[in-house]
């Protein structure tokens, strides 16, 4: 699946599974934040990768990371639901 | 009675002018300037007159009609000659009124009656800065790549006085030009018309068509790369909606050198190809035109774009047709105003030239829209064309885009021919496969 | 005509999947569904021979193409016919490139694949007939196809009507009408509801077919991707910054993260600092490490692929996706990440 900054170009060539970016230079991070917070992000992000990986789609769909089931600051395993929201984008 | 229908009832409605055709079927130099029967003829010390200007030294005129083996090299702008009838202008001798701003105050055009020559044209033809080398054959092989091959061209070639800065040459040039055009046209006010065109004012959409406006992008780069509205520049400027019937009475010159396969002739602003075809559409009505200039920056661009669009929603037409002047930097300016259009609701067609490649398998547009997706094509640029030779040339002696004399028999690529892929759609060329 | 054909594994009849990497071979005479072509051509032309080659040994191989054609030119054809391979990407590829390469050199050929197949774009300047989406709908585009070889073997170029898809090359001509004239034919066209007709196609992005779930991510093998153009400090092997035609592979064996100045982005489209400042904002390995930690996900796999997505000719970018998705899949590879800048 996809991680990028650029959503509209990435539902026009049609990557299937989306999570958006903070920004063009750096899609699993952000120089705004602290390390820690950045860490936590980068998590976030990888989170919502793998719930849009498991998830069924039809064409291309936008996976916010701010919606991932899973809590990104337990250092502990916690089982995301393929369930998790996704906003479906009809194709181009 | 409303509001409404009292605006209705003091409309004005019907005629706005009314365009006289003379048609010209032979052309040639001579003593006095006359028009009879289709023959032109073109007074040599009247025409030079018109071009008498300290930054001139000398100019020349001949005449280059269909068929003739004659080949013009160096061509600048196309004039067509047309002066204003009826009662002669408050500020000015008879026939002025046309090329406001630049002949005369800038003052509104566009009404009562304008004569013109069909089937002739003035050229100017020689070196300027930034120009870049436009070749015409009149006959033979290479001659139908262009619309000029089929009108009677009166060329003017000049020499610019020793040490006259360039600006003031191409000015005095470019006026020149234009007295010269309307000195022709003047010349047959007096015969009866072959047809007459009454140009109606702009559509109020009472007809139930759909209202198309034609939105002509201009090239506004400065010095020989500049397209003059009233007299004026439209660098930094919004776009404006303008009368067509202006553009018949030369509301529009063009100043801009290069280009000559994608450049729009003073000729082609006179006869605006795109509102031709909207008004001998019996589908749509003529909505009238956008001017838009051609910013250098990506945001500039964007800026006239998304106005354009904007005032095209504001006149509450349905379409648009969409046309630029230059080469790949302009694509930006009609894909832009494509897709800002079509997010309106305004349903848009672009004209483009395709830069394919020679052997056609490049990729042709440099900016391509993302949403819109009718386009027209008017050929592409990069394909080689042959010129077979000629017994005469006009305009200079020898080449500089190939190493060759003016005569010679040439194989070079289609964007050099004047007028051979005019992004306003006044040629035939195009890539487009039969239907 | 002397007809050679080229095919996949599959088609050849040497298997399916599990065969992907054989090399290059050649079969007498013709096989597969050559010989349903071979019966469509009738006597005047003979398919002398069939080549093949596994999918994924044309896909990751640099070699291949001249492989394969090197076989070709042993025949002395007079017509190259690869093909059809449907949806298939890796067999579009490998068909797009020997076209494409043969008819470099003189040799006619035409390749023939669905207009969704990425390899379709590679093809110029051989040309491509239309056909089906999948296997089931072969007589259809072997009857096409045929056709299409007819048209050749009469020395007339393959328009449209033919069943060519893909670029065909811009050629002026004179229309009955001006551009302006028929500019406004158009916009009518559109106000009736017809939103595709031009005159100029559009670069179009064929449609993704997305791939199934991942079942069971705790147990999966994950690769990390990225066209950030991250590489080793000094980028020892020259990935481009611009228009690459390259992509590269770095190892992550043993590595928990990605130290700090050991590694730099050449990529030219965006500012660099950030990335170089810390390479997991390209490339989340801390992150990844942790979850494999976890259990959320069964193994990080050892490499990464990296490219530098900038300027990068559409045709580029596709086929180095199917190269990707070989080279992944070959190596038990069942989902991957790909960070885009």
């Amino acid at each position: 699946m996809l991680l990028c900054n650029l959503v509209s170009i990435a539902i026009r060539v049609g990557a299937p599974r989306i999570v958006p970016t903070h920004g063009i230079p750096f899609p699993t991070g952000d120089p705004e934040l602290t390390p820690e917070e950045e860490r936590r992000l980068r998590r976030r992000l990888l989170d919502r990768a793998l719930e849009a990986l498991g998830t069924a789609v039809d064409g291309p769909t936008v996976f916010d990371p701010a919606e991932t089931t899973a809590d990104a600051d337990a250092a502990v395993d916690t089982p995301g639901s393929p369930e998790s929201a996704a906003s479906e984008v009809p194709s181009p | 009675m409303s509001a409404t229908r009292v605006r209705d009832a003091e409309r004005p409605s019907g005629t706005a002018l009314r365009l006289l055709a003379h048609d010209v079927v032979r052309a040639s130099v001579g003593e006095e300037t006359s028009y009879a029967d289709g023959l032109l003829t073109v007074g040599t010390r009247q025409a030079t007159e018109c071009f008498a200007h300290p930054a001139l030294a000398a100019v020349r005129v001949s005449c280059a009609s269909p068929g003739d083996s004659t080949r013009i090299i160096k061509v600048l702008d196309a004039v067509e000659p047309r002066c204003k009838g009826g009662e002669p202008a408050a500020d000015g001798p008879p026939g002025t009124g046309v090329f406001p701003g630049l002949l005369g105050p800038a003052q509104p055009c566009g009404r009562g009656e304008t004569h013109r020559l069909s089937g002739a044209a003035v050229l100017s033809a020689g070196f300027l800065p930034r120009a870049q080398e436009a070749v015409l054959q009149m006959s033979g092989e290479g001659a139908e790549l262009s619309p000029l091959s089929a009108t009677h061209n009166v060329v003017v070639e000049f020499e610019p006085a020793p040490d006259a800065p360039w600006e003031e040459v191409a000015e005095a040039l470019r006026v020149g030009v234009l007295r010269l055009a309307v000195h022709l046209a003047q010349a047959a006010v007096t015969a009866p018309p072959d047809s007459v065109e009454e140009l109606e004012l702009p559509s109020t959409g009472s007809a139930g068509l759909p209202r198309v406006v034609a939105v002509t992008n201009i090239q506004t780069q400065g010095a020989f790369k500049d397209v003059l509205v009233y007299g004026r520049t439209m660098s930094g400027s919004l776009p404006t909606w303008i009368d067509p019937c202006e553009l018949a009475d030369g509301a529009v010159v063009s100043a801009q050198y290069g280009h000559p396969a994608l450049k729009n002739p003073t000729f082609v602003h006179q006869n605006n190809p795109v509102v031709a075809a909207l008004r001998a559409s019996e589908d749509v009505e003529l909505a009238g035109v956008v001017l838009c200039p051609e910013p250098v920056s990506e945001r500039e661009k964007r800026l006239v774009s998304e106005h354009a669009a904007r005032l095209c929603a504001a006149l509450g037409v349905d379409g648009a047709i969409v046309t630029k002047e230059g080469g790949g930097n302009a694509d930006g300016d009609v894909a832009l105003k494509l897709d800002a259009l079509e997010d309106l609701g305004i349903l848009a067609v672009g004209l483009f030239a395709e830069m394919a490649g020679r052997d056609g398998t490049a990729p042709g547009l440099v900016v391509a829209p993302s949403r819109a997706n009718a386009l027209i094509s008017t050929g592409n640029y990069d394909e080689v064309v042959r010129l077979e030779a000629t017994d005469n040339a006009l305009g200079g002696e020898r080449l500089g885009i190939v190493d060759a004399a003016a005569t010679d028999e040439l194989d070079i690529p289609v964007a050099a021919i004047y007028g051979s892929l005019n992004p306003l759609g006044w040629n035939r060329l195009t890539c487009a496969a039969e239907l | 005509m002397r007809i050679v054909h080229y095919v996949n594994q599959f088609f050849a009849g040497v298997g399916g999947e599990e065969a992907a990497g054989v090399a290059p071979a050649v079969r007498e005479g013709a096989v597969g569904p050559g010989r349903a072509l071979a019966a469509q051509l009738g006597s005047e032309h003979e398919i002398v021979a069939t080549v093949y080659c596994g999918d994924d040994y044309a896909a990751s191989r640099s070699s291949a193409t001249e492989e394969v054609l090197e076989l070709v030119r042993g025949f002395e054809p007079d017509l190259l016919v690869a093909g059809p391979a449907f949806t298939s990407g890796r067999y579009g590829l490998a068909c797009a490139r020997l076209a494409a390469a043969a008819a470099r050199e003189g040799i006619r050929s035409v390749a023939a694949m669905h207009p969704d197949n990425p390899g379709l774009d590679e093809a110029e300047p051989a040309p491509v007939i239309e056909s089906g989406r999948i296997g089931r709908e072969m007589r259809q585009s072997i009857e096409r196809l045929a056709g299409a070889i007819k048209t050749l073997a009469r020395g007339e170029e393959l328009h449209e009507g033919d069943g060519r898809i893909g670029r065909a090359p811009r050629r002026n001509r004179i229309s009955e009408t001006n551009g302006a004239t028929r500019s406004v034919e158009l916009l009518l066209a559109r106000m009736a509801g017809d939103r595709e007709r031009t005159e100029v196609p559009l670069p179009s992005f064929a449609s993704v077919t997305p791939s199934a779930p991942l079942e069971d991510a705790a147990s999966a093998r994950i690769a990390l991707l990225t066209e950030g153009a991250l590489v080793p400090m000094g980028n020892p092997d020259r990935l481009e910054s611009a228009r690459a035609t390259r992509w590269l592979r770095y190892q992550l064996d043993g590595l928990d993260e990605l130290e700090e100045g050991a590694y730099q982005s050449v990529h030219g489209g965006f500012s660099t600092v950030a990335a170089n400042a810390d390479p997991h904002r390209l490339l989340p390995l801390d992150v990844a490490r942790d979850l494999e930690r976890e259990g959320r996900i069964g193994t990080l796999h050892h490499e990464y692929l990296v490219t530098a997505g900038n300027g990068t000719q559409v045709a580029t970018a596709r086929s180095f996706g199917v190269e990707w998705a070989a080279e992944l899949r070959q190596a038990g590879v069942q989902a991957a990440i790909l960070t885009a800048t």
